[in-house]
């Protein structure tokens, strides 16, 4: 797990946020005023936390409702255990657990081809909702469902979360 | 000329379809799927079926099954883009008369009708 | 020769930390953030190998290594982020020709050892490289000729793509081993022959994939009047979380559908857009000569998908002597990855690699390129290929005169 301290930074003139990527089934936590981005959400839901009194951020990017429903497999992978990494890592970063808020996007219902029994993006909305529901973290923004893909970012020092679909124009949770 | 019913799912390949066979036929009917299809012959009875194979609800097999079975009469011509062997032995154990493979040609679709439903 | 899912699973991951430490070693040299983006294990022609670098001017640091492995690997940087990655190794070096040079050599060298270490340390042999050779070329001739390999005309690649954040820069590093050593090495390492695939059978699916994609090409050249060509037909093999990464962040116009029986999976058939309203209208018996993507399109397009993914699938089924079904066509227009993205979840719920086939045609006299994905069921396609007759790999037309006789 990557911690972006800020120690490395070069240039302190540095005008525009730095852009942190975030892959399919990875987190990543900043401590700066960054820009964290997630692209290519379909059932996948990418989940964004962030305590701005400390100005600590982390996204996760999960594929999966449970891992206890898989062997093997990194813990970003799934919504269970992806959240509760993104949690925990926050805290080593110095956020306050009472400060936390979360906002989440995607569990799309498109190219669903189970003919009986709930989609994956609506299964993964299900539990994504549920974790942070147990570790006490409140949900104020969400944009989920649909039969279409977006892509996000999490501003780290506001906690705006912007919404990207394909065909539409993007929304700010 | 024969009448014809069209069953496919697509829009863009009932169109083709009806484009070619309006001049000469008349066409009783297009539909979507397989169900679709045996309801509606049994309605107009048509000489003739150009049946999709791959369609939602009911395929385009099940559907000759049920109509050859209710009217051995029936003529009835795959017109899928399946290319499959076991497919095309599944086509002519339902009853199918011909089998037209997509991307087709008009002359191939008036030379399988011809052969089936000879004027 | 049977080699297990598990120990591709662990080849491609001794290739992706290979690539971590190597853009490490980078990193310390040059302060360079960068990350490995996707690693993934190809079988491909040799002919089409480097194919995805076309149009663009490399610099490149080759090497060869052998031991217990035996092949060539290459880092390609694009020119411009190779003059930036000297810059920030020694400010002012890139307008001097040769000490650019040998900046790049020497960061290849290095990365290079930290690429090729792990490979070594796994098998418990040595592994040993050839001295850096600077080359510079356009596309795919910045990689060595890949490997002979006996009758067949497939070999494995092992390609990371490394992204640099900031500079919005890609390089690579490619791995072309010859054939016997790397499966002979993977049959040494088989950790267990519960899931085990015939590797050269896969080769043979390859080649029946090659001619499927030739007749969703032909398909689509009967359907427009376009000449088409297909290209590359690939199969390869990543981890579940990076198939969405195959397909670019661009939106894609196409059409999705799920096949059921030996093999079963998903297959898609994706156009760009100006490349999906070109081939549409080219469909239409009218002029439409339109800039939107309207439904008239859509309908043409879900069609033609149709009509590709049965000429695509159907060779394997008359190889297989078996039927594949598929669900009729969904289309979608959305961001590529996000359209791959469900896809992948579902078939992640039983495998965590998973097999993708792609394939590429396009024509030169219009702007239309058009790409195939399908994403097997790992199960299934082990059983296909268990079922597959070799001496029967050409048979993948059906004669319907003969059957409607
Ligand atoms: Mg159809």
């Amino acid at each position: 797990m990557k911690v972006y301290d800020g120690s490395q930074t070069e240039s302190p003139e540095q005008s525009t946020p730095e852009r942190i990527k975030v892959g399919i089934a990875e987190y990543k936590v900043t401590t700066e005023p960054a820009v964290l981005t997630t692209s290519g959400l379909g059932s996948c839901i990418g989940i964004a936390v962030y305590d701005t009194r400390n100005t600590v951020a982390g996204l996760v990017h999960v594929m999966l409702p449970s891992a206890a429903d898989i062997d093997g497999g990194n813990h970003a992978k799934f919504a269970d255990t992806g959240i509760e990494a993104l949690i925990e890592a926050m805290a080593d970063a110095g956020a306050s657990m009472e400060a936390m808020e979360a906002k989440i996007a995607g569990g799309s219902d498109m190219l669903d081809f189970s003919e009986n029994g709930s989609s994956i993006g609506s299964r993964n909305a299900k539990k994504v909702r549920e974790t942070l529901d147990e570790h006490d973290v409140p949900v104020v923004g969400e944009d989920l469902g649909g039969d279409h893909g977006r892509s996000v970012k999490l501003e780290a020092d506001t906690g705006n979360f912007i919404v990207k679909s394909a065909n539409t124009d993007s929304i700010t949770l | 000329m024969p009448d014809v019913l069209i069953a496919d799912d697509s829009e863009f390949m009932r169109n083709l379809l009806r484009e070619i066979l309006e001049e000469d036929h008349e066409i009783v009917g297009e539909v979507e799927n397989g169900v679709e299809a045996v309801e509606v012959f049994k309605e107009e009875g048509p000489d003739l079926v150009m049946m999709d194979i791959v369609m939602p609800i009911r395929d385009g097999i099940e559907a000759t099954d049920e109509i050859k079975s209710s009217n051995p009469d029936a003529n009835v011509i795959m017109c899928t883009s399946v290319g499959q062997e076991e497919k095309m032995k599944e086509a002519v154990k339902a009853g199918a008369d011909g089998y037209i493979t997509k991307p087709f040609q008009k002359p191939s679709v008036m030379e399988a009708i011809e052969d089936v439903v000879p004027s | 020769m049977n080699v297990d899912i598990q120990s591709l699973g662990t080849f491609n991951q001794l290739a992706h930390e290979g690539a971590e430490q190597a853009t490490q070693s980078m990193g310390q040299m040059t302060g360079i953030d960068a990350v490995v983006d996707v690693t993934k294990i190809t079988l491909l022609d040799r002919a089409d190998v480097g194919e995805e670098l076309a149009g663009r001017d490399f610099v490149g640091v080759q090497f060869s290594f052998d031991g217990v492995l035996e092949g060539d690997t290459v880092l390609a940087f694009d020119v411009d982020s190779a003059g930036t990655i000297t810059e920030e190794m020694m400010p002012g070096s890139s307008d001097d020709e040769a000490m650019a040079r040998s900046g790049i050599e020497e960061i290849g060298n290095i990365m290079m050892s930290g690429f090729i270490d792990g490979w070594a340390d796994y098998v418990g042999a040595t592994i040993d490289h050839s001295p850096p050779e600077y080359i510079e070329e356009s596309g795919g001739d910045v990689l060595p000729d890949a490997p002979e390999n006996g009758d067949h005309q497939q070999v494995f690649v092992f390609k990371s793509e490394i992204e640099w954040i900031d500079e919005s820069v890609n390089f690579y590093i490619y791995m072309l081993p010859e054939y016997e050593s790397l499966t002979e090495m993977m049959v040494e390492h088989v950790d267990t022959d519960g899931d085990a695939i015939p590797i050269d059978k896969l080769q043979t699916f390859n080649e029946m994939t090659t001619s499927g994609t030739q007749k969703a090409a032909d398909n689509v050249e009967m359907m427009t009047g376009i000449p088409t060509e297909s290209e590359v037909t690939q199969i390869s093999f990543a981890p579940i979380e990076d198939v969405p990464k195959q397909i670019g962040t661009d939106t894609f116009v196409g059409t999705v559908v799920e096949f059921t029986g030996t093999p079963s999976g998903y297959l898609m058939v994706l156009f760009d857009e100006i490349s999906a309203i070109n081939v549409a209208e080219a469909m239409m018996p009218i002029e439409m000569d339109s800039d939107e993507l309207t439904d008239q399109h859509k309908a043409a397009i879900e069609e033609l998908g149709n009509i590709m993914t049965s000429g695509f699938v159907d060779g394997w089924a008359n190889v297989l002597q078996t039927s594949v079904e598929h669900t009729p066509p969904r289309v979608v227009h959305d961001m590529g990855r996000a359209i791959m993205d469900p896809l992948a979840a579902q078939v992640g719920q039983h495998q965590e690699h998973a097999f993708i086939i792609d394939s590429e045609m396009q024509t030169d006299d219009i702007e239309f390129k058009a790409e195939i994905h399908a994403l097997p069921d790992e199960k299934e396609l082990r059983a296909a290929l268990d079922d597959l007759d070799v001496e029967r790999a050409t048979e993948t037309g059906a004669d319907v005169e003969q059957i409607f006789k």
